[in-house]
C-alpha cells in the first residue's frame, strides 16, 4: 500500500506562560482547538492538549489494530471500546515527559475467552504503530475485558 | 505533578469494513470524530486518523516548547505558525514527520530562530515520545 500523509496546523501567539494556541487538522475533522500551558498541565477547562491528542491517536490506532487481530483470530468483534490515558509528568531535571499510555479495551466478541482476548490484545499493541513508538520512552500497558460475557 | 488526559474510542466490526469513532476526551474539546481504515490509508474524505492526531499533538507541543525557548532568550514570539506532516506506511508504521515553522519574533535573527526551533524539536515531550520515528525533520524561518 502506498504511503499516506496527514497534516495538522497550529498557530501560537505570545509567550509560553500566558500565550495560547489553536490546533487544526488538515482534513477539517477538527479545527481551531484552543490550548495553553496552564490547561495542559493543570485543569483542562475544556481545552485540549498535545497529550490528549496523543491519547486520541493511540486509542484510535489501537482500536483498529485490535479489530484486525480479533478478525484474524477468527473472532471479528461486534464492537470494541478503547480508552487511552496518557500521563505527562515532571522528571528530575524539571522538564516534562510523557511517561505512560494506558490502554483499556472492552470487546463485545463471541468465541473467545478472556485469557485469549488478553493475548490477542497484547499482539494488537505490538501491531499498533503508536504503541511501538511510545514504548521506546514510556510505559504502555494493555488490559482487555470481554463485554457482556462470551 | 502528573497530568492525565484520556480519550475514548469505539470500533464496530472488523478492520477493513468496520468503522470507529473518537467518542470523547477528558477536556471535552472534541468528540464524535469518525475514523476508518479506508480513510486512514487512502483518501481521508474529511475523516481524521491516528496520524492526523499525532501531527496535531506534535505541532502543538513543538509550538509551545519553541515559545518557551524563545522567551527564555528574551524574544517572546508574537506569532508562530507550525505545521506537522506525518507519513504513514501501512504495514510499517509512521516513517517520517516533517515540522515547518514560520515565526514573527521581534529582535531575533534567522540563525538564532533556527537554533531555538531545533532545540524545541529535540526537547518537547511529544518529540521525546516519538523519538522512535525514523526521520523527524524541521524547517524554520522568520517572516516579516
Amino acid at each position: 500500500m502506498s504511503r499516506v500523509q496527514r497534516e495538522a496546523n497550529v498557530t501560537w501567539e505570545g509567550n509560553v506562560a500566558r500565550g495560547s494556541g489553536s490546533i487544526s487538522g488538515a482534513t477539517g475533522a477538527f479545527t481551531n482547538l484552543p490550548y495553553s500551558l496552564a490547561t495542559r498541565i493543570e485543569k483542562p477547562d475544556g481545552k485540549t492538549s498535545p497529550e490528549e491528542l496523543l491519547a486520541a491517536a493511540h486509542a484510535a490506532c489501537y482500536a483498529m489494530s485490535l479489530a484486525g487481530e480479533l478478525a484474524a483470530a477468527g473472532s471479528a468483534p461486534d464492537h470494541v471500546d478503547v480508552r487511552a490515558v496518557v500521563t505527562l509528568d515532571q522528571v528530575e531535571d524539571g522538564s516534562h515527559r510523557i511517561v505512560a499510555s494506558e490502554l483499556l479495551a472492552r470487546a463485545r466478541v463471541t468465541g473467545i475467552n478472556e485469557a485469549d482476548l488478553q493475548e490477542v490484545a497484547e499482539v494488537a499493541s505490538k501491531g499498533c504503530t503508536l504503541s511501538k513508538l511510545i514504548e521506546a520512552s514510556a510505559k504502555v500497558t494493555v488490559n482487555a475485558q470481554l463485554e457482556g460475557g462470551s | 505533578m502528573a497530568t492525565d488526559r484520556k480519550a475514548e474510542v469505539t470500533w464496530r466490526g472488523d478492520l477493513m469494513s468496520g468503522n470507529g469513532r473518537v467518542d470523547s476526551v477528558t477536556s471535552g474539546a472534541f468528540g464524535g470524530l469518525d475514523v476508518s481504515w479506508a480513510a486512514r490509508s487512502e483518501e481521508p474524505n474529511g475523516l481524521t486518523s491516528p496520524e492526523e492526531l499525532i501531527a496535531a499533538a506534535h505541532a502543538a507541543c513543538f509550538s509551545m516548547a519553541l515559545s518557551g525557548g524563545l522567551a527564555k532568550e528574551g524574544h517572546a514570539p508574537e506569532e508562530l505558525k507550525t505545521s506537522a506532516t506525518v507519513t504513514f506506511q501501512p504495514g510499517e508504521g509512521v516513517t517520517k514527520i516533517v515540522i515547518d515553522v514560520a515565526g514573527r519574533v521581534p529582535g531575533m535573527d534567522d540563525a538564532a530562530f533556527k537554533q531555538a526551533a531545533e532545540q524545541a524539536k529535540e526537547n518537547c515531550p511529544v518529540s521525546k515520545a516519538l523519538a522512535g520515528v525514523p526521520e523527524i525533520s524541521l524547517t524554520a524561518r522568520l517572516q516579516g
